[in-house]
């Protein structure tokens, strides 16, 4: 119930008032009056003055005491009020506030919807950078874990750990409480529940659970007992395994599961954390080799993280190794080791080269919702313009600057929360987008709209809305309150508006400019990728992993006999051209490398070629499309029992002989042999080069060796087709299983599918990148479309009488796009200048063009000019619609 | 002077200025005047505790103060009655009722503890 006479008055009138309260003046007016009026009193019964006051003073008692007492109380009221005010005045704004917004509701929705875009897209990249680069990895004890790598040379980068290494370290480092190593090896071949499938598989010592340790969902992980070599079968499956395969059977531990046709004791189940890339349903299994295996110091397999012991700083645990690995580079000299141990923190060596690409596109995002702030504040200093009479009215009902200040400022609150909330929904659809991308960034699939996110949003929404509110509340609010009742309202300072708007305008171009060389590097980066010759056929390329398991396929020739029959099987299938097999397809998988080196150099420093090593049969080359440039093909002559042959590509022919004819000359590698102790093989042939290694890197130096002169038991089946390559999938599984129905077929994809898979990232970037500079570009036109539309409305008298006077249509118009045209110019100029210095950072991004190619730089400039030129044609072409009379009369 | 007789029980102060007020606005001085008129001089209020309750009431908004000229042309500061106090008062005359009621009771009554 509000009786109160105060309540009752407007909030504003409380601030007529001219003087504050005084609440020290109000209670000693008031105990004097009470002191007085006792002293009267006494005085009317007959008490001379002097005694009367005396004795009044007395009957008072303490009157400090109690007056301090008062001031307090009163102190305490005035907190109280102050509060009550600034809620109540908060709450006037805020329903004065929403019922401006709904007087004009285009503005409003236009507003929030700008802000919305920006911001959403803000949260959305924000969720990203925060899932994969922000949210720390769950392991306990985080910050002690150091994952490690040997440095090959001062300028040759680093290498994962050698076996050896790696168990000498283990054996004498004293930093660590924990030194473990894992490797990727093939899948294993689950059966028994549901199809044969291949399992994702990682070897791992009981270390490498100790150094990232998140506690097991059930059981436990490896112990070193395990590791032994003739330890029982132990396997630990991932959560979604459990779930997906096993119905999250709460029993599991304990239980047997069939890998590769041997039994396997399920001894824990490790939790999603432990999953940052997929495939989420994945085994490991004991690291568990011969003795002899560990002795070697030459082969860099191992991804290796220790913990460090409490008290020892990392630097100093590195020192150690170091140190263990300078005396070992000594020892074993030439081994792709120097001595130097780098450690990183685990979310370094994971994500460390998405950082740069994540924080491009968050600034990228960032200059989008600048864009969009600049667009609002524009139509805010629009809308100021519109409300001069209303804001010199309240100002002359005494309002204070302050007062209209902030009543604007909560506006733009009001509208920065509205885009802020709007933009929560623009951001799940964008989260749902990036998730599902096959760009492999690691931890992406973790990506959701959480507190932090949200957090982002709400400071982002505020951020912005003082940004983009703070100027034209202030300039709204300065005006000359006599000029503008005495215009009733008409516009008297148009130019200086102009001005800020034409500053606010070039801003937004020059970042639209921004963006838009950001996306154009990218697709020309794309454009020049895609138009490489990969070197090889890419259409009706088909490809799959076979593996043959190693309990019924132990002995080489019944491999051979295996692939071969198989490889017949498959060219037999109606629409197949030919079928062939080799170690690895070029981009299907990961390529693998070492030194190749002839016969007369000394294998090291000399005449030594890091080069990809591939096995090939003699259908290989055919269905791959690669020339023979010089020399003969494989042929099933080439056999585990013949002569060593081997085919080089062209690039590492010339690097190892010139202009020498290679054929019948003698190369040596890691296969079958190293530097010490080489198995020289014959060279057959030259083949062409190829883009093995991606697209958008160098073509490689190649080694090609016959599969039965290398013989392993999973190699990659290449099939090339008459017809759409994966509608022949069935029957080629079908052609498969004829010959071992239990053979699993891992990663089928076509060849153009590999290229796709190996271009996801810089496409995602790519795409990403021209989505925003699109929206950048969108949001500046409106910007520019705004200003010429409201230069149009303020001359509409001007033009009126120069169209009297009798200018032409043509000049008019010229006279507004003009306008357009040097804004346009102007951010232009100013945004190729920031762009210049910026896009710098974009270089290892962009591929084939530099981070300057003036062709991106000029096209970028000329569609901005364009748009901002049509942007401003509109207005114009509306100008000439005029009719002089009204525009004079108005 | 003679000292209050009744020392005045807690919140009773406030009771008796509500009701004081509920007939008109006064000012602190003939609030005090009031009481002792009223009260036969059994109630004298201090000054001590008298402004402090006002203030304090004051601050619960169960009344009002404004300045205001006496008949005398003195400024004095008059407190008045808010709806707040007005309701205040009905339930502290409720609850004061029930006390003197049941006291009443206690000292009436011929039965001995058991």
């Amino acid at each position: 119930m509000r009786t109160n006479d105060d309540d009752l008055i407007p909030a504003w009138r409380r601030y007529l008032r001219l003087t504050r309260p005084n609440p020290a003046g109000d209670v000693d007016d008031e105990l004097a009056f009470h002191i007085q009026s006792t002293v009267d009193e006494l005085v009317a019964q007959g008490m001379s003055r002097d005694a009367a006051r005396a004795a009044a003073q007395k009957k008072f008692g303490d009157v400090e005491r109690i007056s301090a007492t008062l001031y307090n109380l009163s102190q305490q009221r005035e907190r109280t009020m102050n509060r009550q005010e600034l809620r109540e005045t908060l709450k006037q704004d805020v329903v004065f506030g929403l019922r401006q917004l709904r007087k004009s509701p285009v503005f409003t929705l236009v507003a929030i919807v700008t802000l919305a875009l920006g911001i959403g897209a803000n949260s959305a990249i924000f969720s990203v950078v925060y899932s994969v680069l922000l949210h720390p990895l769950p392991y306990a004890n985080g910050d002690r874990i150091l994952t490690l790598s040997e440095r090959i040379g001062v300028t040759q980068g680093y290498n994962a750990v050698t076996l050896g290494n790696f168990d000498t370290w283990r054996k004498e480092a004293r930093s660590f409480d924990a030194l473990g190593a894992e490797w990727g090896t093939g899948p294993r071949t689950l059966t028994g529940v549901g199809d044969p499938t291949p399992i994702y598989t990682m070897q791992r010592t009981s270390g490498f659970w100790k150094a990232e340790f998140i506690p097991p969902v059930l059981g436990r992980y490896f112990a070193e007992s395990d590791e032994q070599l003739n330890a029982p079968h132990v396997v630990v499956l991932s959560t979604a395994l459990w779930k997906n395969r096993f119905n999250g059977d709460p029993a599991i531990v304990g239980k047997t599961i069939t890998l590769n046709s041997a039994p396997w004791t399920v001894i824990g189940i490790a939790p999603p954390d432990y999953i940052v890339f997929p495939p989420a349903e994945m085994i490991w299994i004991p690291l568990v080799l011969p003795p002899d295996r560990w002795n070697d110091h030459g082969d860099h397999e191992l991804n290796v993280a220790g913990l460090v012991k409490a008290g020892v700083t990392p630097e100093q645990a590195l020192r150690e190794l170091t140190m263990i690995d300078t005396r070992l580079a000594k020892e074993y000299p030439n081994k792709g080791f120097d001595g130097t141990v780098l450690g990183q923190s685990p979310a370094e060596q994971l994500i460390g080269n998405q950082r740069r690409n994540l924080y491009t596109l968050l600034g990228a995002v960032a200059l989008v919702l600048l864009i969009a702030c600049g667009n609002v504040a524009n139509l805010l200093l629009a809308r100021g313009t519109v409300r001069r009479p209303e804001i010199a009215i309240r100002g002359a009902l005494g309002a204070s600057r302050r007062r209209i200040v902030g009543q604007l400022l909560i506006e733009s609150l009001l509208l920065g929360i509205g885009g802020g909330i709007l933009g929560l929904a623009v951001a799940a659809a964008g989260v749902k987008f990036l998730v599902r991308s096959p760009a492999g960034i690691p931890r992406l699939q973790d990506t959701t709209l959480n507190a932090p996110v949200l957090l982002f949003t709400l400071g982002l929404s505020i951020a912005c809305a003082l940004v983009f509110g703070l100027w034209p509340a202030l300039r709204a609010s300065r005006l000359d309150l006599q000029q503008t009742l005495r215009d009733g309202g008409r516009e008297s300072a148009a130019s200086v508006r102009d001005r800020a708007r034409g500053a606010l305008v070039v801003s937004e171009l020059c970042l639209a400019q921004l963006l838009l060389v950001g996306a154009g590097l990218m697709i020309r980066s794309m454009l020049v990728v895609l138009s490489v010759p990969p070197g090889f056929a890419t259409k009706n390329i088909l490809m799959m992993n076979v593996q043959l398991p190693s309990a019924r396929y132990a002995n080489p020739a019944v491999r051979e006999a295996a692939f071969t029959r198989i490889r017949e099987s498959v060219a037999a299938v109606p629409g197949v051209r030919s079928a062939g097999f080799a170690s690895m397809a070029p981009i299907h998988s990961r390529q693998f490398n070492c030194g190749a080196f002839r016969e007369g150099s000394n294998g090291h420093d000399e005449g030594n070629w890091n080069a990809n090593v591939r096995t090939a049969d003699p259908g290989y080359f055919d269905v791959m499309g690669i020339p023979l440039l010089r020399g003969r093909a494989f042929t099933s002559a080439d056999n585990a029992g013949s002569a060593n042959v081997a085919i080089i590509n062209r690039s590492l022919a010339v690097k190892l002989y010139g202009n020498a004819d290679p054929i019948g000359r003698r190369v040596a590698n890691c296969i079958g042999g190293s530097p010490e102790q080489p198995v020289w093989r014959e060279i057959v042939g030259v083949v062409g080069d190829i883009h093995a290694n991606g697209l958008s890197n160098d073509t490689p130096n190649e080694v090609y060796t016959p599969t039965p002169q290398f013989s392993q038991s999973q190699l990659t089946l290449v099939v090339r087709s008459n017809i759409n390559a994966p509608s022949l999938l069935p029957s080629i599984r079908r052609a498969v299983a004829a010959i071992d129905p239990l053979l699993p077929l891992a990663r089928v994809m076509t060849m153009e599918e590999a290229i796709g898979r190996s271009l996801a990232l810089p496409r995602f970037n790519m795409w990403l990148l021209t989505l925003l500079g699109a929206t950048g570009l969108i949001l500046a036109v409106v910007g520019i479309y705004g200003v010429i539309s409201y230069f149009v409305t303020q001359r509409t008298r001007e033009l009126g009488v120069r169209m009297a006077l009798g200018a032409s249509t043509a000049s008019v118009r010229w006279m507004i796009v003009r306008q357009g045209l040097v804004l346009g110019m102007l951010g232009v100029g100013l945004g190729s200048a920031v762009s210049y210095g910026t896009t710098r950072l974009m270089q290892n991004q962009v591929f084939g063009v530099t981070a300057h190619d003036p062709l991106t730089f000029v096209l970028v400039a000329a569609i901005l000019v364009a748009t901002a030129v049509a942007a401003s044609y509109l207005p114009a072409r509306r100008a000439t619609r005029i009719d002089p009379l009204e525009a004079l009369r108005g | 002077m003679t000292r209050t007789s009744i020392d005045l029980l807690q919140g009773t102060l406030d009771l008796i200025v509500l009701k004081a007020l509920s007939w008109k606005p006064m000012h602190g001085f003939g609030l005090a005047r009031w009481i002792q008129l009223t009260t036969d001089s059994v109630l004298q209020v201090e000054e001590g505790s008298l402004y402090p309750a006002l203030y304090r009431m004051e601050n619960r908004g169960w009344i009002k103060a404004s300045w205001a000229l006496t008949e005398n042309g003195r400024r004095a500061k008059y407190y008045k009655l808010t709806a707040t106090g007005r309701r205040q008062l009905v339930l502290e005359t409720q609850s004061w009722d029930q006390l003197t009621g049941a006291i009443g009771k206690i000292m009436s009554t011929q039965s001995e503890p058991a």
